[in-house]
């Protein structure tokens, strides 16, 4: 079958009214709980899962996508209006999505979102089409080497996160990698830096680290400006709460960088939406020509993350549809799903059941559509959030971060971390320390370091292997030029300064 | 010496103790296998994470009593409105220290009476409306309708 024509039938499926409504149920119950911290794709996907069990397969895989959809959309708007990040991809979105909300730009920044969405989810679904057989053959091509590559590339985006000083933003990262070391030691079984805790034997979980440091920091930070009568202004109008068209041609570059980018880190098994959308975000650094908006409220600094943060939704199902092998949580949970309805994930799986394949294929387009219609129209309602005054605003946001932070393991030590995160956080913020490099290397710290020991026990301790490979050579160069890039920059301009003053 | 006097306190605090805390870690690597005979070991990473840490708060010092010598300008910490922070930051403690023994609801009502009265400094009745009525909107939304499970008071809820 052609991809035509099985597009085609695929659109036939997906275009029946009780599929068109499980999609669109799906699509709004992704975005309804994906919003809240805590809840991030893989929670909704697994909180939501029991609906579609007995449903056909089709009509369950096509609600079972629409519920990611709108969790991976949902999550952004915690973080461009309230600096809460609902999941680590997200984390990104806040730099210059809450810069934007704090600049009176929430209703432009979640707008962008949404049509990054869009485009970047759309962007995914054509690629997932086209080229999935081979892409899934090449990602498998990725050893330890590689990802240990993949992850220096990750960790030099800290480059692109520092603000005035480098050294602070590197320590930041140092302190993420550092707290990804906590818990089990999955090589040898002993503990390490758990302090006695047994809560702590799993590891620090991310989404506390996040909203302690971004929420809660956030909040500590305005008990002391609100306090002088400070607060965010919402304009009015509704031309005034959408993106104009200087913001979409601001965003041209950013929305196929992070369609891209998404889509090839997402084939990648265990690099995730965060990677994608870290790396995405520091080439559209990289390549602009006003770097110094980015954190302030760049309008790209939104479009990016969130775009590579959609687009991964489709790259992470090319390796579970075509080897059946889950790169991530929420893959995983979509496996378990496909099993229970009676398919079998791998090679033949296209083969086999065409019209599951091809009814995906269109109900993700499908998905895209309905999440666009559904969520443009609230991004003036969801601005007014901002409107509350603060002593309204800064309780609700502690109380939801309680409860999302509780709601991940039901322990108080979560909580209690929470708190001292977000005291850490603030201390941050006062001492201008950046902390997103933090978040960078608690996300990937773990994954570095497996993929470090595992190359180098495959090579019995020889570390050319880290450098050797083709594949994991070139993103090191990469590496190594983005994070020397900023030496010689500072290098030539105290050339330029000294030979100034030779004048 | 004079550079030392004029180094930003808060800054030079937070580089020792960043320092302090490298060190820490270093030591607490140590005491793990460096390497194995499969590969490297516990203390591979956390070592190399402690080092680079004690490094870079040395290196901060250092960097930042160069930019005062040659009169380049440094960040200077501001802790303007520290108060209500630190009275935000005591009242969230006392929060979650009740949370086991009078659930989530209570307490959050307490938190937020507080910081509405005390913080933002606004009437009684506004108080007791945003605590009862956010708190009523949590619960409704997360304990009845997603069933999220929360720490429960000796009232059941």
């Amino acid at each position: 079958m052609d991809v035509l024509t099985g597009l085609m039938q695929g659109f036939s499926i997906a275009l029946e009214p009780m599929n068109l409504l499980w999609c669109f149920i799906g699509v709004f119950f992704g975005t309804v709980v994906g919003v809240l911290p805590g809840l991030g794709p893989s929670a909704t996907v697994a909180l939501l899962l029991p609906l579609t069990l007995q449903m056909n397969p089709t009509a369950g895989i096509i609600m079972m996508s629409g519920i990611y959809y709108g969790a991976k959309y949902g999550g952004s708007t915690t973080s461009i209006l309230l600096n809460v990040p609902g999941e680590s991809a997200s984390v990104v979105t806040c730099l210059d999505g809450f810069a934007m909300a704090r600049n009176g730009r929430a209703g432009p920044a979640l707008g962008i979102a949404a049509i990054s969405s869009f485009i970047a989810g759309t962007v995914g679904v054509v690629l997932l089409m086209l080229v999935a057989p081979p892409i899934a053959e090449f990602a498998l091509r990725f050893g330890p080497p590689e990802y240990f590559a993949l992850m220096a590339l990750g960790l030099s985006m800290v480059v692109l996160l520092a603000g005035k000083s480098m050294i602070k933003a590197l320590l930041s990262m140092f302190l993420g990698l550092w707290c990804a070391t906590i818990g089990i030691d999955l090589f040898t079984d002993g503990t390490r830096f758990t302090f006695g805790q047994i809560e702590l034997m799993d590891g620090v979980n991310f989404v506390v680290v996040a909203i302690g440091t971004f929420a809660i920091g956030e909040v500590l930070t305005n008990l002391g400006v609100q306090s002088s009568g400070q607060n965010f202004t919402v304009p009015k109008g509704l031309r005034n709460l959408l993106p104009n068209w200087q913001d979409l041609k601001d965003c041209r570059f950013a929305f196929l960088n992070g369609s891209l980018v998404g889509f090839f880190v997402g084939v990648l098994p265990g690099a995730g939406s965060t990677i994608a959308s870290f790396v995405s975000y520091g080439i559209e650094k990289a390549v602009s020509r006003h770097p110094e908006r980015f954190g302030t409220g760049a309008v790209e600094g939104v479009a990016a993350p969130e775009a590579a943060n959609n687009s991964e939704t489709g790259g992470a199902l090319v390796p579970l549809l075509t080897l059946g092998i889950p790169g991530s949580g929420t893959t995983a949970i979509l496996l378990a799903a496909l099993i229970l309805w009676g398919l079998k994930p791998g090679p033949l799986l296209i083969q086999d059941n065409p019209q599951m394949f091809w009814g995906l294929v269109a109900s993700m387009y499908i998905g895209n559509v309905i999440l666009l219609i559904l969520n443009l129209p609230l991004v003036p309602l969801f601005a007014q959030i901002l409107r509350l005054p603060g002593y309204v605003l800064y309780p609700g946001i502690l109380g939801v971060s309680i409860i999302g932070v509780y709601s991940v393991d039901q322990t108080l030590l979560d909580v209690w971390l929470m708190v001292g995160f977000g005291v850490l956080g603030y201390l941050m913020r006062r001492l201008d320390y950046p902390a997103a490099p933090l978040i960078l290397g608690l996300v990937l710290g773990d994954l570095m370091e497996n993929a470090v020991r595992q190359s180098l026990m495959m090579s019995n301790g020889d570390i050319a292997i880290l450098y050797s490979r083709p594949l994991a050579a070139t993103m090191l160069l990469f590496a190594a030029a983005i994070l020397v890039g900023p030496l010689f920059r500072q290098v030539n301009s105290w050339r330029l300064k000294a030979a100034e003053q030779e004048a | 010496m004079g550079g030392w006097k004029s180094l930003d306190k808060s800054e030079l605090a937070g580089a020792l103790l960043l320092m302090a805390f490298g060190a820490f870690v270093t030591v607490e690597a140590w005491n793990w296998p460096y390497l194995t005979k499969d590969g490297p070991g516990p203390g591979f990473f956390p070592l190399w994470i402690g080092i680079a840490m004690a490094g870079l708060s040395g290196a901060l010092v250092v960097l930042q009593l160069a930019d005062i010598k040659r009169g380049r300008p440094v960040h200077r910490t501001s802790w303007k409105g520290a108060g209500p922070v630190l009275a935000g930051c005591l009242a969230l403690i006392v929060a979650v220290a009740l949370l086991k023994p009078a659930g989530f609801l209570a307490s959050y009502v307490l938190l937020t009476i507080f910081l509405v009265r005390a913080v933002f400094r606004q009437s009684w009745t506004a108080a007791l409306t945003v605590s009862l009525a956010s708190a009523a909107g949590f619960w409704i939304l997360f304990v009845k309708l997603l069933r999220v499970q929360l720490p429960v008071g000796p009232w059941g809820f």
